[in-house]
Formats: C-alpha cells, structure tokens, sequence
C-alpha cells in the first residue's frame, strides 16, 4: 500500500508537469482553433519544426536549446503571418474557408512532415543541455528537470500570452474578431490584420512548443501526429477561447495519462484521456470554462 | 471645432438593384438630423455608404472633422472610423462572447480615443448605470434594451466627432425607445456631437432632432428644415404616417 501511495503520488506530481508541457504545444491552437476559427490541423508539424530547428541549434551551433527559441520564435512569428496571408488570398477572402481551409491545412502538414523526413530521416534526435537529465530533489517527491523546464516554459508563456490578450488593444481584438468581423472594423480596427498578427502569434508558440518537446523526449518526424488529436482534445475540454480552461484542461488529461499509465498502462490512456473529454462535454458542452 | 457630413448625389445599390438614387443631404455642425422613412426605402444603405460598407456607384461623400475635410468615398470603415465617424449599427453588433466592459474598451481601440479611454469609460458608466452595473457581464446575455445602451456607449468610446445611429429603437419596447431617444440627446450634448440618425419611429425622432429628410424608394421626398416643418406638413401625415 504505502508503494502505490508514493507511486500515486509521483504519477500526478509527474503528470502535472506534463500537463504543463501540453499547455504549452496547445495554446497555439487555442488561438488559431479556440479564437480564429481556424482549424490548423498542421500545428504539431510546426511544433516539431520547431524541435528540429533546436536540435540544429544546439548539435551544430552548441546553443542551448532554450535560448534557441529567442531567435526562432520572432522567425515563426513572421512564417505565421506569411501562412495566414497565403490561406486569406486562398480560402477566406474567397469564402471558402470551411472545407478547402482545412484540406490546406491537411496539406500543410504533409509537406511539412515529408519535409522534415528528408532533411532529418527517421531517426530518434535529442539535444544536450544540463536539465535534459537529472532531477529536482524535494524530499517528498523528485522532480525531473527535463518536465519541470518545460512546465514552467510553458505556464509562463501561456501566462504572457493571457495577460497579452486581455491587457492590449490588439488582444482584445483578437479575441473578437471571429464573434463579428464586420463590428470590428467598426471599432477602426482591420481584422485581416488582427488574424495576421493572431496566427502569427500562434506558429511563435510552436517555438517554444517545439523546443519543449525535444527537451522531455527524443523527436522524429511522425511523433506530431500523436499530439493532434490531444492538442484538440484539450481545447475542446478546456473551453474555446479561454486560456485557464485550456490550462486546467491540459493539467487534467497530464494526470489522468500519467496514473492511467501508471497503473493499468500506457496503452490504456489515449482511452482514458477521450473518455474524460466525452463525458465532460455531455455535462458542460462549451467546455470547462468555455463562454 | 465643428463637424459636418455633406452627402452628394449619391448613387448605391446592391449588384444590379438602385437602392439609393441620386441622394443628396448634409448634417451641419453640432446639428441632429433624423433620417426618416418606412423598412426598404435605402436608410440602412445610406448609413452603409457612408460608412464604406457599402460602395456608392456615384457621388461623393465629405465629412469635416474639426476643420480638415475628408473624401470617404473609397475609404475602408476602418479608415473612416478612425478619422473620427462613430457608428451604431442596427442590430447592435456587440461581440456577444465578451464582457460589457470588454466591448467599451474595444471602442477605444481608435488610437486617437486610447488617450480618453479611462474619462470616456467613466463617463459611459455614469449615463448608463446599468452598465456599470453588469460590466461583467457576457454582452450576449443581456436585455435588447441593455444591449442598445451597450452599443451605443461602445460607439461613443470611440471619441467620435460624428455620430450615425441606424435604427436605435428597432426591437424595443415603446418606454425604452423614449429613454434610448433621450439618451442620445444627452450624449450628443455631452460630447459635442454632430449626429445622423435613421429612424422609422418618426414622433421619437423628431422629438430631438433638429431637421429631417424623409426618404422615399432611395430618394429624398422631404426635406424639414425644421421639427414643427416635419410636424406640420401634410406630404409627411399622408405618404408617411398614412393619416
């Protein structure tokens, strides 16, 4: 008894940290999804760019990964913008955003998974850096730094992105500007730009999403498809459009994996993780803390 | 420093359909003019036009903003919100998932109004208690009436020069028209206001307003130079109150 205590324990002290790391690769598609009603199904190749481009960081250049992400988040920032010019010209200005968007985005994700086989092949990479090893010691419990860096990463960049949206003129334009396009310009405000600037936003936390990712575990080119349907899962749970019910979301489905894993094993928890979704949504549809 | 809009023969529509033919009007300054006229006669694609929603085919359009004076013809509704337009669109058009204060605030979004917007919030706050009253409130979860003072303060936070109100009493009861009609008088005192507003509800209208035209199939069928002009005339009882 007192083994599966401390084991219980461990699974969702563990399990929270990871939580955090999925705050992290989801906010992206909390804005493009969740705000934009933009469904970027190509995200998590972006998030694994984004790992890749850390792994040359750090092989070739010895950059630490985290600092990495100081050059390359304004570089996804502005590959944002460009891919959500290309889909405006495309699809939106044509009114023809629902289903030819999404095969856009279908698309996008081929090419960018293909792309990255290529360049990288199939072969498992990691990054050397000092936390990427090595835990945290508590006392009660340890902490690996390899999920706590990329926990507290990501809290804090979901925390700077909140106070972004609620604290400026463009991030409470943001959040408007899927509810009434038309009232927004109202408000003197251009909302192609608005979106611009929004998706932008979003391919930027795939910088850091991406760097994150290769710090926990070694990456390769398919591993994004794993996290599709969990980033989704997440939103949805969360709420469309609220950041905290996007975090207690991905805190949730972090400990509930993590004791399902535990106790009855891994292949048990994708199970689980939908499980929570469904019945949540059968009790509160718009989410946990969805408007 | 005043404010006019001066509309010029102005032609518009929709595809191959004349909505508006060869309108012409002007708002002086400090002045309020009711638009009037019955569902369908072009007072909605009036209001569009000017606010570039909707493109004119011919014509010109000036607004004066303090002095400088401003072609809008061809300008983008941002544009001309930003040069100092404010305009209350019939259905209110609030962003229904935000909070009533998060509306105002993103009527301040023009950056000329970002300077003001803590003296224009309180003084929102202070014509419409009700406001105040359910700042947190999700904006789609209130009362039409509510909803209008909303769109109206959210206008105003803009820091307009010039004010157009499309159908403010549309889906009201009759208490709340007279009220929203009285408050619109009280802001347009209170921050100088040049106003255009259109109106079916013609004794509410032309309780505050100052003249009139009244618009027939896309034209100008009346011009009142003044209230009693408007009151008085028998073209107005017989065509458009049908008495």
């Amino acid at each position: 008894m007192e083994a599966d205590a401390s084991l219980l324990i461990s699974a969702v002290v563990s399990g929270l940290l990871l939580g955090g790391f999925y705050a992290a690769v989801s906010v992206g598609v909390a804005i493009s999804f969740g705000m934009l009603d933009i469904v970027n199904i190509a995200h998590p190749a972006f998030i694994l760019l984004g790992s890749y481009v850390a792994f040359i960081g750090n092989t070739v250049f010895g950059i630490d990964p985290i600092l990495s992400v100081m050059i390359t988040l304004p570089a996804f920032y502005l590959l944002g913008m460009l891919a959500y010019q290309v889909y405006y010209v495309a699809f939106e200005r044509r009114d023809d955003q629902s289903l030819r968007g999404l095969s856009f985005f279908f698309g996008l994700l081929f090419i960018a998974e293909v792309g990255l086989i290529l360049v990288f092949g199939v072969d498992y990479r990691s990054v050397q850096a000092w936390y990427v090893s090595g835990n945290l010691n508590l006392g009660v419990v340890e902490l690996p730094w390899r999920l706590l860096v990329p926990f507290l990463l990501g809290l804090a960049m979901v925390g700077a992105l909140q106070i972004f949206l609620a604290r400026t003129f463009i991030g409470r334009a943001i959040q408007a500007v899927a509810q009434d396009q038309q009232a927004l310009r109202l408000m003197a405000a251009d909302p192609t730009k608005i979106k611009r600037i929004a998706f932008g936003l979003s391919f930027a936390t795939a910088a850091l999403g991406g760097a994150a990712m290769i710090i926990i575990q070694p990456i390769e080119p398919s591993i994004g498809r794993e996290y599709i349907g969990r980033i989704f899962a997440i939103c949805v749970l969360g709420g469309l459009g609220s950041f905290p019910g996007m975090v207690i979301a991905a805190l949730t489905l972090g400990v509930v994996e993590n004791i399902t894993a535990t106790f009855f094993g891994p292949s048990w928890a994708p199970a689980v993780s939908f499980g929570v979704l469904l019945i949540t949504l059968a009790v509160r549809p718009s989410g946990i803390l969805g408007r | 420093m005043a404010s006019s809009l001066t509309l010029s023969n102005i032609v518009a529509g929709y595809g191959a359909v004349r909505v508006l033919d060869d309108v012409s009007l002007s708002v002086g300054a400090g002045e309020t003019v009711a638009l009037l006229g019955t569902n369908g006669n072009g007072k909605s694609t009036l209001m569009k036009s000017i606010m570039g929603m909707v493109r004119p085919a011919a014509g010109t359009i000036t607004a004066t903003i303090d002095g400088t004076s401003h072609e809008l013809v061809g300008r983008s509704t941002e544009e001309i919100v930003d040069l100092g337009v404010g305009f209350v669109p019939e259905g209110r058009r609030l962003f229904p998932k935000l909070t009533v204060t998060e509306n105002l605030l993103l009527g301040a979004f023009r950056p000329t109004a970002r300077s003001a917007i803590a003296k224009n919030l309180d003084f929102c706050f202070e014509t419409f208690p009700r406001l105040k009253e359910r700042s947190n409130q999700l904006a789609g979860s209130m009362s039409g009436g509510e909803q209008q003072m909303l769109a109206l303060a959210r206008a105003l936070m803009s820091a307009p020069r010039i004010l157009l109100i499309d159908e403010p009493s549309v889906g009201l009861a009759p208490l709340l028209v007279q009220r929203t009609i009285d408050k619109i008088k009280e802001l347009k005192d209170g921050f100088n206001l040049t106003v255009l507003m259109a109106e079916q509800n013609f004794t509410q209208a032309v309780r505050i307003a100052d003249r009139g035209y009244v618009i027939v199939h896309g034209k100008i069928a009346f011009t009142g130079e003044s209230a009693e002009a408007l009151n008085n005339n028998d073209l107005i009882r017989e065509f458009y109150l049908g008495a």
